[in-house]
């Protein structure tokens, strides 16, 4: 299976503080690569690096065998492209005018957008089922709805390799499924791989390749989530007892040890009144 | 809907009549018939009756050179606030921001304040004092050089209140009776001063920028969605952060330098370009360019006909740019973006 991405010896620190160390892995095409990690870990910090939003400290990012620091960062948005996760407002712009964004490293500096563009920006948004969005103000989108324009805009740029910050945020029960199936379909049918940080580690359970564990700013463990997703790893990466629920013969999800157990008795109502009266004089 | 192009060509319509409609107005009034001869004796080198001789100096050595600065200045300076708007994410962002306006306003009074009766010193003064001030803004924002479009702007406040506090100085200690009432005129602007020379000099700054910002106007979009994704999309910032703010900035400050502060013309115009042409740069820029024209063109005019004696033009652009911004604001809400 080719190699996509390689990440050799990647460290990172802030004013002193290291924040990535020495951090190694490949991503292979096609293969839908998920971060898991608590908050603080140095999940988003680690995809920053990886398209050199962030500068590397030491270590080596490889897009297909070339060096980013040899890249420009036209060249490297060309490879890669980024959901990102912040939904700051923007201008009232059109949905179809934020996905043809996507062309920008392929335009020249002056150069606007043509119909052959905004013909690719409407199929990607056709391809996510989303074409009905095009022409709306993208301030006055659901969440969701934002989701899938972001990722068709990264459609629109590249076909090789997309970078997912917690693409899942604040989004409902039904979007979440909704979103992550649509971003697996991109990687069996358009063969482009993924690389996302993922809050929930039943979500990459149930939709990632891969996975990289990260923890205390190193890598905890990596490797095919058939072999890596173990009750002892997620309990480990997350610092919390583990239980776990068989759903088929492959897969299984995670739940905190104490809520497997079931919820602690309700108080007796009579027991808490008069606790509270006690408490009161 | 119309189409951009067709909006863009009515508006340039209006424009030309506009020019010709404020060329007749004033104190002296030419007529149509009059213009046309003018026009055609300037072409073909004829000699001018001489009934018409006193008309032909105020038409070719006032009015002209003073529209045309008009057009010049009102285009530029609501161009810089768009940029500005584009680069700062901020509905609310004007080209004072980084203290150009204040820098300018400082660097003028100073000439006027100094001993050297010169009034090439006073422009050049202003215009230098106002790159300074922008410069020292984004050196002081580079400083600190945390989350920077935050940063600029607080360093922004801190570089306007320190000119502002400097130019106070300069009023206290300025002749109350000869150099206060320069000063304060020079705050409110005025286009009563304006050359063929200024506008030479003043032409050529102001086309190229308007110019960069046209053919950047789909770079402006991505920038606009800020730092990360910017940089996702293959740009690099903090490069064309600096770029603009300093093209955009050269054109504020030549502008004050020549015709004082003219107030809210950077702040309401890209939000009528926007109300129009949408908020996408490369239709709305053209479209702020064409808007500021014929909005301080319109001032002008005013300000010179509605008394006989001359209003600042600052007062006009500010007494009808705030209850403009105003409506805007009632009729963009609920866009997401007021």
């Amino acid at each position: 299976m080719a190699i996509v991405l390689e990440c050799r010896d990647l460290s990172f620190s802030y004013r002193q503080v290291p924040v990535l160390d020495h951090i190694s892995f490949k991503v292979h095409a096609g293969r839908f690569c998920a971060i898991l990690g608590r908050n603080g870990s140095g999940k988003t910090t680690l995809l920053h690096c990886l398209n050199k939003i962030i500068p590397l400290d030491s270590g080596k990012v490889l897009i297909f065998g070339k060096n980013i620091t040899d890249l420009n960062q036209n060249q490297i948005a060309r490879q890669i492209s980024l959901v990102p996760q912040e939904h700051l407002d923007i201008f009232p712009y059109r949905v179809i005018d934020v996905v043809v964004m996507g062309r920008a490293p392929f335009l020249r500096l002056s150069q606007r957008p043509g119909p052959a563009d905004y013909k690719i920006a409407h199929d990607a948004l056709n391809f996510l089922n989303a074409g009905s969005l095009a022409l709306k103000n993208f301030n006055q989108i659901s969440g969701g709805e934002r989701q899938m324009c972001l990722l068709a805009r990264a459609v629109t740029q590249t076909k090789h390799l997309m970078l997912l910050d917690e693409p899942t945020n604040h989004l409902d029960f039904n979007n979440q499924y909704h979103l992550l199936s649509a971003i697996k379909s991109l990687c069996r049918s358009k063969g482009i791989s993924i690389v996302a940080t993922l809050h929930d580690p039943n979500m990459a359970a149930l939709f990632a390749d891969d996975l990289i564990m990260v923890k205390d700013n190193t890598l905890m463990e990596q490797g095919p989530a058939r072999q890596v997703m173990t009750q002892k790893n997620i309990s480990a990466l997350y610092e919390i007892p583990l239980g776990t629920v068989k759903i088929n013969e492959q897969k299984k999800l995670f739940f905190p040890e104490s809520v497997l157990k079931g919820p602690p008795e309700p108080m007796d109502p009579n027991q808490r009144t008069k606790e509270e009266t006690k408490g009161g004089s | 809907m119309r189409s951009a192009k067709g909006k863009l060509l009515i508006l340039s319509l209006v424009l030309l009549i506009l020019f010709l409609v404020s060329v007749s107005m004033g104190r002296v009034f030419i007529r149509g018939t009059d213009l046309l001869t003018l026009v055609i004796n300037f072409f073909s080198n004829n000699e001018t009756a001489k009934d018409l001789l006193s008309r032909e100096l105020v038409f070719w050595w006032i009015r002209v050179p003073r529209c045309c600065m008009a057009i010049l200045v009102g285009s530029g300076l609501a161009v810089s606030g768009a940029v500005y708007q584009a680069l700062f994410r901020n509905p609310l962002v004007s080209p004072d921001i980084l203290g150009v306006s204040a820098g300018c306003t400082f660097g003028a009074a100073l000439g006027l304040v100094l001993p050297f009766d010169s009034f090439y010193l006073v422009h050049i003064l202003s215009f230098g004092f106002g790159l300074v001030a922008v410069s020292m803004s984004m050196a002081l924002a580079r400083v600190i050089a945390l989350k920077s479009v935050m940063i600029l702007v607080l360093a922004g406040m801190v570089i306007l209140s320190f000119f502002n506090a400097l130019l106070m100085i300069l009023k206290y200690f300025s002749d109350p009776y000869e150099q206060l009432p320069s000063i304060i005129f020079w705050v409110m602007g005025s286009l009563s001063k304006v050359t063929w020379e200024n506008v030479l000099v003043m032409a050529p700054f102001t086309l190229a920028g308007i110019l960069l910002f046209v053919a950047l106007g789909f770079r402006l979009n991505i920038l606009s969605l800020g730092d990360i994704q910017a940089t996702s999309l293959g740009m690099t910032p903090s490069f064309f952060r600096r770029l603009l703010i300093l093209a955009s900035s050269f054109m504020v400050a030549i502008s004050v330098a020549t015709c004082g502060q003219i107030a809210w013309i950077g702040l309401i115009i890209p939000h009528m370009a926007r109300a129009i042409a949408g908020p996408e740069h490369e239709r709305m820029i053209p479209m702020t360019a064409l808007l500021g024209a014929i909005f301080l063109l319109t001032a002008d005019t005013l300000a010179r006909t509605i008394s006989t004696a001359e209003i600042p033009v600052g007062i006009i652009t500010a007494l009808t740019g705030a209850p403009i911004f105003g409506y805007l604001m009632v009729k963009n809400r609920g866009s997401g973006w007021l």
